[in-house]
């Protein structure tokens, strides 16, 4: 698993919501952020597979975030946007229900994620984070991109 | 200054490399002419001078990257190409041998450098090379020739003076053309070049040091602006070659006449055939948005726009080709290795083989002839081991002792064909369809036909041998062969003959990057199918469509054909029609039609990969973008029905 380094004191991150909670993603990893407008869909992907945008002279496999972290579809509107990130080579896009935030956060402020969490998130958590008054997951990109666990279709 | 050196050695490496293939190409397609010339007196005097430059220069450049191993065979096979160029040797069939098992070295030693992994010995190749590179006493009082060309040769080197010349390689002259190669050829133009060596500067660069003699050193001061210092060295040489190859082959040595190629990185060309796909979009943006404004121009004005926009097309269409056609080599890249091939594992199996080449000028992307290279050797490999019978086998079934392995390639229309054929024992469908059933599969009743025959032998795990030999591990092998040729876009069929042979017939698309496709609608979606795949277009009526235990036909050309909705296989909805279009696609019992809703034309597409893993799907082989900024998927139609038949024989089987 790709671990970020921790060596500088704070990172700078991407934060983007799905389903009511806060995300954070390296920025590093992420290439740039896009409005959405048609998503072609991909027949027999896995069911979190949105299916595949043309960004930047390249085809990108959709990931729908809501569904690989285990919520409803929603309809797509106006606030969100795509992610475009990269890991171990891959492009793919993450689809957030909302992304506009660019922040730094102090190493100080991130903890591990706590046994109840994972439980809940799975592995791709790589620590929590608390801003002022928010709480922030900061996602390991590298393992949301990953081909999915056989998820229970 | 290369900033970084590493980065500038990488870069010498790989250059090296590209060299060593092409020398090593025109080594082994001379050294199978030399074959031909087994017992002759004098072989071709061209043909055993190329052989001798391209060792010559191998043994150069191997110098110069310090690869010693290289450098020792290719100084030892070209020892043995002066001798026999000398006459001192004849070309005998433990010569030849000794050759190829050098080149052979040579080659492993090469990859292992490559890939950096252990050398393998090299003791044995060499210790051969040296055995029959020794003139018999017999053949050593006809000197005539062996003694003029030295004789001329000698006193060349020797006149004028010694030179040290250091090259000092950048970035900037790479850009010019100037690398280490073009200074050899340069020296060696004017001079007699006694030892190269790199060394690393005291700024952490690199610079070559190369020692020549020659007569006059005034050439140098027109060479300065190209990295290249030179200094009047002293007379003694500090690493003079073997002194028993004192006379140096001079005759050989002249400057090789200017070539009118370049070699180009295909990365470089990747790029080009990506800007010229854009280029393909971008104007048939244009074309929607003319067609849409045609009412609001002028009819003339509107004519005009027209016209240059079609002129813009037809330019298009020229440049497409023109960096397609960069990027075709022959096909006889593939097929020269081929024969060598044959040749070690003829004489492994107890076999004596021919091998007849044609259309080895065809030209193919060449991205798809390394693609290539493995499936063809597999297939030839298949025929040496299974196809071929012994030659006293042959012989009682009246056939003559050595076997026959037929490559051929052709250019038909878009696409190339390649042939692997032998004239062997051919295939034992029934004894096939046997195995086949003894071990589980599920297998039509009655007689295989050829498709039939090819699924099975391409099915993962078959093999008709108990234990898989040396050669192939047929099973997993022709899956292998089969689903490259799929993934290229390509077709594979074979034909064969009980006691006659087995012909494999491979189609493959010219190049992979743009071509013409259909574009269909399947509800509200819309996908794209390669042209070549489509063997006819018809229509059906929804009444025409008959229902045989849950498998859909229709009647078309007064034969059954399967259907399959696109909308069934890939869940979509599926509005009521009475009329729908037929993509047929396949030949003879494998002809399957996809039922579609509509056809909305046929356009040109720039074919974009799927490779991510998350959208690897059966039946869908990339995507393109039709000039709107939405990706149509574009399907694959083998793929899509061999789906099909997959399930049916699996609803036949439960």
């Amino acid at each position: 698993m790709e671990t970020t380094p921790v060596s500088a004191d704070a990172r700078t991150f991407i934060l983007f919501n799905v389903a009511g909670t806060t995300y954070a993603a390296p920025s590093r990893q992420v290439r740039h952020i896009e409005m959405i407008d048609e998503i072609t869909p991909v027949p027999n992907a896995a069911a979190h597979i949105e299916g595949v945008v043309f960004s930047r002279g390249q085809v990108v496999p959709v990931v729908n975030l809501r569904v690989r972290f285990g919520f409803e579809r929603a309809e797509r509107d106006i606030r969100s946007r795509l992610l475009v990130v990269e890991a171990g080579g891959r492009t793919v896009g993450l689809l957030a229900d909302e992304a506009r935030e660019f922040v730094t956060i102090p190493e100080a402020a991130v903890h591990p994620p706590n046994a109840s969490l994972s439980g809940v998130s799975g592995n791709y958590i790589e620590g929590i984070a608390t801003l002022a008054d928010r709480i922030v997951l900061l996602l390991d990109v590298q393992d949301v991109i990953g081909v999915a666990p056989p998820a229970a279709a | 200054m290369p900033s970084n050196p590493s980065d500038f050695i990488g870069a010498f490496m790989a250059d090296y490399f590209a060299e060593c293939d092409e020398h090593l190409g025109v080594i082994r397609r001379h050294l199978l002419t030399l074959e031909t010339a087994v017992g002759d007196a004098a072989p071709a005097a061209p043909v055993v001078d190329e052989l001798f430059r391209s060792f010559h220069s191998l043994k150069g450049i191997s110098a110069m990257v310090e690869l010693r191993e290289a450098e020792r065979l290719a100084h030892e096979m070209e020892s043995c190409l002066r001798a026999i160029r000398a006459r001192e040797i004849a070309v005998s069939a433990p010569t030849l041998d000794a050759l190829v098992g050098g080149v052979h070295a040579l080659e492993h030693v090469i990859a292992a450098r490559r890939s950096g992994i252990e050398m393998p010995p090299i003791d044995a190749p060499l210790a051969r090379l040296a055995e029959v590179s020794r003139a018999p006493e017999t053949l050593e009082a006809e000197s005539d020739t062996a003694g003029a060309a030295p004789g001329r040769d000698a006193g060349m080197p020797q006149s004028g003076r010694r030179w040290r010349v250091t090259f000092t390689p950048s970035a900037d002259l790479v850009t010019r053309g100037i690398k280490v190669d073009t200074i050899r050829t340069r020296l060696s133009a004017v001079g007699h070049i006694e030892s190269v060596a790199p060394r690393v500067t005291g700024s952490g660069g690199i610079a070559f040091d190369f020692f020549v003699t020659i007569e006059n050193g005034d050439v140098f001061a027109a060479w300065r602006d190209d990295g290249i210092e030179a200094e009047e060295a002293a007379a003694a040489p500090p690493l003079a070659a073997t002194p028993a190859r004192a006379p140096a082959p001079r005759a050989f040595d002249a400057p090789i006449a200017p070539t009118n190629f370049v070699r180009v990185d295909l990365a470089r060309l990747d790029d080009l055939m990506r800007l010229v796909g854009d280029l393909v979009v971008s104007r048939s943006r244009l074309e929607d948005a003319l067609l849409r404004v045609e009412r609001l121009a002028p009819s003339t004005e509107w004519r005009t726009l027209l016209e240059h926009s079609e002129g813009i097309e037809r330019l298009l269409r020229d440049l497409r080709e023109g960096v397609m056609r960069v990027r075709l080599v022959p096909v006889g890249e593939i097929f020269r290795r081929m024969p060598f091939v044959v040749r070690d594992l003829a004489r492994d199996n107890g076999k004596r083989i021919q091998v007849s080449l044609a259309g080895q000028a065809t030209e193919i992307d060449k991205f798809l002839i390394e693609r290539m290279m493995d499936p063809v050797l597999h297939l030839v490999r298949n025929a040496i081991s299974h196809g071929i019978e012994a030659p006293e086998e042959r012989i009682a079934a009246g056939k003559p002792p050595d076997g026959t392995i037929r490559l051929a390639a052709s250019t038909v229309g878009e696409s190339v064909m390649l042939e692997v054929g032998d004239d062997g024992r051919g295939m034992d469908a029934a004894a096939i369809a046997r195995r086949a059933r003894e071990i589980g599969m599920d297998v039509p009743d009655g007689e295989l036909d050829p498709r039939a025959l090819l699924e099975v032998i391409a099915s993962p795990g078959f093999s008709t041998r108990a234990a898989a030999d040396r050669a192939s591990g047929r099973g997993v092998g022709m899956a292998v062969v089969r689903d490259t040729i799929q993934e290229l876009g390509g077709t594979l069929a074979v034909e064969t003959e009980l006691g006659k042979g087995t012909t494999f017939h491979i189609g493959l698309p010219l190049t992979l990057a743009i071509t013409d496709a259909l574009i269909v609608h399947v509800g509200d979606r819309v996908f794209a199918v390669p042209q070549s795949a489509v063997r006819e277009v018809a229509d059906v009526e929804q009444d025409l469509i008959r229902v045989i235990e849950n498998n859909e036909l229709i009647v078309h050309r007064g034969v059954a054909l399967p259907i399959v909705r696109l909308a069934r296989l890939f869940g979509l909805a599926e509005a009521p029609r009475a009329r729908r279009h037929v993509i047929v696609v396949g030949a003879g019992s494998a002809a399957v039609g996809i039922l579609v809703d509509r056809i909305a034309g046929q356009r040109e597409i720039v074919v974009k990969t799927l490779n991510d893993p998350l959208t690897r799907v059966a039946g869908v082989s990339g995507a393109t973008e039709l000039g709107d900024g939405r990706l149509v998927l574009i399907l694959e139609p083998v793929a899509l029905t061999r789906k099909v038949r997959g399930r049916a024989a699996m609803r036949a089987a439960g």
